[in-house]
């Protein structure tokens, strides 16, 4: 609030510069709209994004922009609580507005930066860390410091790159939201759960993309940003968003014995207590390096040009799919590369058996994000059952994703567990394992982002791994 | 030499037939006085042993007083101890008497200091001369030896006896440079306080300093002939061999290990508690090293796509240690509005310069040139064609002509997401640039032709990054663009015109194995390591490492000590590896992983050390029972024993160490 009691008492030359440069900021963005909307238009002959605001705008049915106006207001109302200086709010409802009239979803920020100049000049002298006891000379130089701040963020804010997208719902209704590029599909999930009212101590909601043309489903990671994986999207796509209950989303977390003890019968799977599975999970996911699951086995791979499917021994490891080539053993070093998971993702598919005379209706493909329809560079893999068909897709993403994919379910089940305890549904205990992360694991993982749901540092106590079994007894045979 | 008489045990009656000293009188308890006669080690070789007259209660001690009396040297006596030969055993208990001990005149006893010289091979391949406890268990030496490396951890090491010492006698290599740290004075190692980022010990003289800095720093890489003549194993059974681990719970001098002997230090447990680089620069540095040799020695398998990124980190890791040594612990990363600001600042400094000015500045650097285009995709055979290219932010641009590059572009490119490789034939001159970019409806194949390697280097770094989703901006362009030279220069094919940069000139066969050496040409490894490289190029050094390390961790042999073993009621060898939560059985023939069984689910563990079988019980009802063929059953034991230790390890117990445990897990009948 001192902020606001501040900017009344003093409208110092930083305020006038500062909303003069604002303005300018709506100029620029406003004037380049039309230049900017030609130039999409000629990056869509590679990506024809669903970027274009006036069209996916025009879209929506009458009541989906009634739901969204709504949105938007919450949504600036929310922000003038976070935000108390009025020149916040001010602008964001203003490049909301202006979003939504004219301007073109993404504007490069031109901004003259001379007017900057002043700024920067008198606030160089700072301290970097203003103690806590502010004086007023200080307390003046830390909003000072704030505005400049805020100034910088609107610079990016100008960038950023918004969609709007309508969501299907299990009931077969649709929500529609406006999805900013720094927004993860967490953020939305979360947004998505409290709109619907929906079970929020449950982790396995997921959203899906669908492609009908290829008759694939992906379910996306937690950590993504939702507007990339949707700027791939052909202008014509017939892609949906849905929103559902994935009950395998975190299976690999939830029984780690499916997945890392394969090769033991069900009945031994079945009855494996709860300390061995967070021994699992502790052993393959709480180490600086994440363990994938050692899985092998038959698979048939659809030959290119030829339309049918081919038995192949394949292997999975940390760095990619391989398989055993003709004549050679399963050692390392024999092994042929089949795919690296770098620049693919994992999709499930529906009804192959009778669109590519699949064996099995159990088939998953590998492509590329941006390959939207039938194509020489998707790969196709078809498993037996059901069963070996979910070791594979879900020991997958662990490959791809690896320790990210853990600290996501972690989250999960953090923020499942906090509405839980706040909404007094004490039915379900917080499950999952103790939240640490080694230090190690973390640097691996790097790119911060402000918006990544923060993992907590607390550190529990920890009971060793488990009972060592005695010190062997001696025994001296005569 | 030694004068052996036995002892005479005199009671009060016989005393007057023996004329002995008059000192029994003395002590007046009718003992006896009997000679000892003890080596003093330090008289030299030649020496003849030094005999005391001693009774038989008289404590050790005191054997060791009159011996210093006798000797008429004066020096620092307080590390030496006695050592009796024939039972292989320290006398350290200085209160016991010679009677209690069971020494009687016969003994062959020698007195000598309990801290010699080692020569010490670390997972790097350096040696060092130090001086570590000969008298302790193994388990304590190592500690020793850890504590004065600056080693955290020192649990998870251990020592064992080179192995190619008996495969290879004829080579000459007594040529190898010995670092001496025998000087270091031991008393100075008790407090690891750090001093100018070393420990203190480390910082007194420039020349163990520059020893400090080779355990911290890695190694460049060994010329592949050197790589090509070390001892390899060819299967599972050799890796059996090669366990050759000295027992932790004897000294060194029990299990025959002499002043100057040489002996490897490496890791010997595969969990790495509590990694962090910020206090284990040397910890961080071995580790790497002996993970790196394992791979170069194919002691563990892994594919070639998983080869290729090896080598690449260890060139890349080569790199940064060459240019940055002891930065281990970059600065923490500026506070956002510090860096934003300053960058306006920068900008600004400029002086009175025009908003479109600053503008220009602001925006990517492009890169403009005549470039020849093909699609194969296209049936036409018209081959290559020349466009003015434009590269700008993460986009391609193409134009008839220079002159027509302010109209618009015939085509743009998006680059993000897309997959670039190169296409290139130094001795044919050809340097393509190929890109696969991804489209709805699949893959757009684009090949970019340059002129020469200058222009190649360029363009590929940009695509490279674009590709990304990094600009030319990036600070990163330009070191991408020296490593695109520096592996042409790896593709020349005569070595001999090679320009000035010759650091940077690292042997592509020295950083795979030798399977791969021989596999691949040098003009075809370099493009290889080349594109594993391009997504680890921009790693910190710090990074790296961990990096190499994870990769090694995820890889499915990692962590495994092998021993051939016989199952009981089984007529063949098989392989028993040890793994740190489990052990496997292998099957000699196939190879093939017969059964696991995990250490969670053991109820006990016994060892009949007279017939030398190792019995295990599991969680229901499992029996297995084994004897060891290529190791003595206490190494199985320890292994077993000392990885139940490590898994009760935990973040709490941080610095202690809980020695008796440890002892109690893997000391066999030592320990009872």
């Amino acid at each position: 609030m001192d902020s606001l009691i501040k900017k009344t008492a003093k409208m110092d030359d930083i305020d006038a510069m500062f909303s003069d440069l604002l303005g300018e900021m709506d100029m620029l963005t406003q004037s380049l709209g039309p230049e900017m909307t030609s130039n999409s238009k000629r990056e869509n002959h590679f990506s024809i994004g669903f970027t274009d605001f006036n069209e996916s705008l025009n879209e929506l049915e009458d009541q989906d922009l009634d739901a969204l106006m709504a949105d938007l207001g919450s949504d600036s109302a929310e922000s003038e609580g976070r935000q108390q200086t009025a020149v916040t709010n001010y602008v964001q409802t203003q490049q909301q507005a202006s979003s939504q009239s004219s301007a073109p979803p993404h504007v490069q920020a031109p901004i003259s930066l001379s007017k900057m100049s002043s700024l920067t000049c008198s606030s160089t002298s700072l301290p970097p860390e203003p103690p806590k006891p502010l004086l007023p000379g200080e307390a003046e130089a830390k909003s000072k410091a704030d505005k400049i701040k805020l100034a910088l963020e609107k610079l990016k804010e100008a960038k950023v790159k918004k969609l709007v997208v309508k969501v299907m719902l299990s009931d077969g209704s649709s929500k529609t939201l406006m999805v900013d590029e720094r927004q993860t599909v967490r953020d939305v999930l979360e947004n998505l759960v409290e709109k619907t009212h929906c079970d929020s101590s449950c982790v396995d909601w997921s959203l899906c993309e669908t492609n009908p043309e290829l008759q694939t489903e992906r379910e996306f990671e937690d950590h993504e940003y939702l507007v990339e994986p949707l700027s791939a999207w052909t202008r014509d796509s017939e892609n949906k968003v849905i929103f559902l209950l994935k009950p395998e989303k975190y299976l690999i977390f939830k029984e780690p014995q499916i997945f890392y003890l394969w090769k033991k019968d069900k009945r031994f799977l079945s009855e494996i207590k709860d300390s061995q599975k967070e021994l699992l999970l502790k052993e393959n996911f709480e180490r600086p390096s994440v363990i994938v699951p050692d899985l092998e086995g038959q698979l048939y791979l659809r030959e290119d040009g030829k339309k049918t499917w081919k038995r192949r021994y394949f292997l999975l490891r940390a760095s990619g799919i391989y398989y055993v080539p003709k004549g050679k053993t399963k050692t390392s070093r024999d092994l042929a590369c089949f795919i690296q998971f770098d620049k693919v993702n994992i999709y499930t598919t529906s009804d192959y058996k009778q669109k590519y005379k699949a064996p099995t209706d159990f088939c998953f493909i590998l492509k590329h994000p941006q390959i939207q329809k039938e194509s020489q560079y998707i790969r196709f893999l078809c498993c037996d059952d059901e069963h070996t068909l979910s070791l594979w897709v879900h020991s997958i993403r662990v490959a791809k994703y690896g320790a990210t994919m853990y600290k996501n379910y972690q989250a999960a089940v953090r923020r499942a567990s906090t509405f839980s305890s706040t909404l007094h549904l004490t039915s379900r205990p917080a499950p999952g394992p103790t939240p640490t992360t080694p230090s190690t694991v973390q640097r691996a993982a790097g790119k911060a982002n402000g918006h990544v749901p923060q993992v907590c540092d607390d550190v529990l106590e920890q009971p060793p791994d488990f009972i060592p079994p005695p010190p062997p007894v001696c025994n001296f045979g005569i | 030499m030694y004068k052996r008489r036995t002892p005479f045990f005199v009671s009060a009656d016989t005393l007057e037939e023996t004329a002995t000293t008059p000192c029994i009188l003395e002590r007046g308890k009718g003992m006896a006085v009997w000679d000892l006669s003890v080596t003093v080690e330090d008289l030299g070789p030649e020496a003849p042993p030094i005999t005391v007259s001693v009774t038989s209660d008289l404590h050790i001690g005191g054997v060791i007083l009159k011996l210093v009396e006798k000797s008429q040297m004066k020096k620092d006596w307080s590390d030496h101890a006695l050592w009796w030969e024939q039972k292989q055993q320290w006398l350290l208990r200085t209160a016991w008497t010679l009677e209690k001990c069971g020494i009687h005149a016969d003994a062959r006893l020698t007195f000598m200091p309990q801290h010699k010289p080692l020569r010490l091979g670390l997972p790097n391949g350096l040696t060092l001369r130090l001086r570590a406890c000969f008298s302790g268990s193994v388990f304590r030496t190592v500690l020793g030896i850890c504590k004065m490396l600056n080693i955290r951890r020192p649990e998870e090491l251990s020592l064992l006896r080179p192995v190619e010492e008996k495969k290879k006698k004829k080579d000459k290599d007594s040529s190898e440079e010995v670092y001496d740290l025998t000087d270091v004075p031991l008393s100075s190692v008790s407090q690891p306080c750090l001093y100018n980022g070393m420990p203190a010990h480390f910082a007194d003289s420039p020349k163990t300093e520059k020893v400090y800095k080779m355990l911290s720093v890695s190694q460049p890489a060994p010329a592949p002939e050197v790589i090509a003549k070390l001892y390899r194993p060819a299967s599972v059974v050799d890796k059996a061999h090669i366990h050759s681990r000295l027992d932790s719970s004897r000294s060194l001098m029990q299990q025959g290990v002499q002043e100057n002997d040489r002996l490897w230090l490496r890791f010997k447990y595969y969990c790495f508690h509590d990694l962090e680089p910020k206090y284990d620069a040397v910890r961080l540095t071995q580790l790497y090293e002996q993970a790196r040799w394992a791979i170069l020695l194919e002691d563990i398998d892994c594919t070639e796509e998983e080869m290729m990124l090896f080598g690449a980190l260890q060139y890349h890791i080569n790199k940064l240690s060459l240019s940055e040594p002891q930065k281990m612990n970059s600065s923490p990363a500026m506070d956002d509005l510090d860096s934003a600001l300053q960058c306006l600042e920068v900008k600004l400094d400029g002086g009175e310069t025009s908003p479109q000015d600053m503008l220009a500045g602001l925006t990517a650097p492009e890169l403009n040139d005549y470039l020849k285009l093909f699609r194969p995709k296209r049936l036409t055979l018209k081959g290559y064609k020349q466009y003015w290219f434009k590269f700008k932010d993460d986009s391609i641009s193409y134009y008839k002509s220079k002159e027509e590059s302010l109209g618009e572009p015939i085509q743009q490119i998006n680059l993000k997401g897309c997959e670039v490789a190169p296409d290139v034939n130094v001795a044919g001159q050809k340097f393509c640039v190929k890109l696969l970019i991804p489209a709805p409806e699949g893959m757009n194949e684009v090949y970019l032709r340059c002129d020469n390697e200058e222009q190649y280097a360029r363009w590929m770094a940009a695509c490279r990054l674009a590709s990304k989703g990094t600009s030319l901006a990036d600070s990163s362009f330009q070191s991408e663009v020296q490593s695109i030279r520096s592996f042409l220069a790896m593709q020349q094919t005569n070595p001999n015109t090679n320009n000035s940069q010759a650091d940077d000139n690292i042997n592509t066969h020295s950083l795979v194995s030798p399977r791969y050496s021989k596999k691949y040409k040098a003009k075809q490894l370099a493009p290889k390591i080349l594109d594993a490289y391009q997504n680890v190029a921009q790693i910190s050094l710090t990074d790296a490492l961990l990096r190499f390390l994870q990769i090694w961790q995820s890889l499915p042999d990692f962590g495994l000590s092998f021993v051939v073993v016989r199952f009981k009621g089984s007529r063949k060898d098989e392989v028993l590896g040890i793994a740190p939560n489990r052990l496997i059985r292998i099957d000699l023939g196939v190879g093939d992983v017969v059964k696991t069984w995990r250490y969670n689910n053991m109820r006990q563990w016994n060892v009949n050390w007279d017939i030398r079988q190792v019995a295990i019980e599991f969680d229901g009802n499992v029996n297995i029972a084994f004897c060891c063929v290529t190791a003595d059953c206490k190494i199985v034991h320890e292994f077993i024993g000392g990885y139940i230790f490590m898994s009760t390890r935990n973040r709490e117990q941080s610095e202690t160490l809980n020695e008796e445990l440890f002892h109690k897990l893997t000391g066999g009948h030592e320990a009872l």
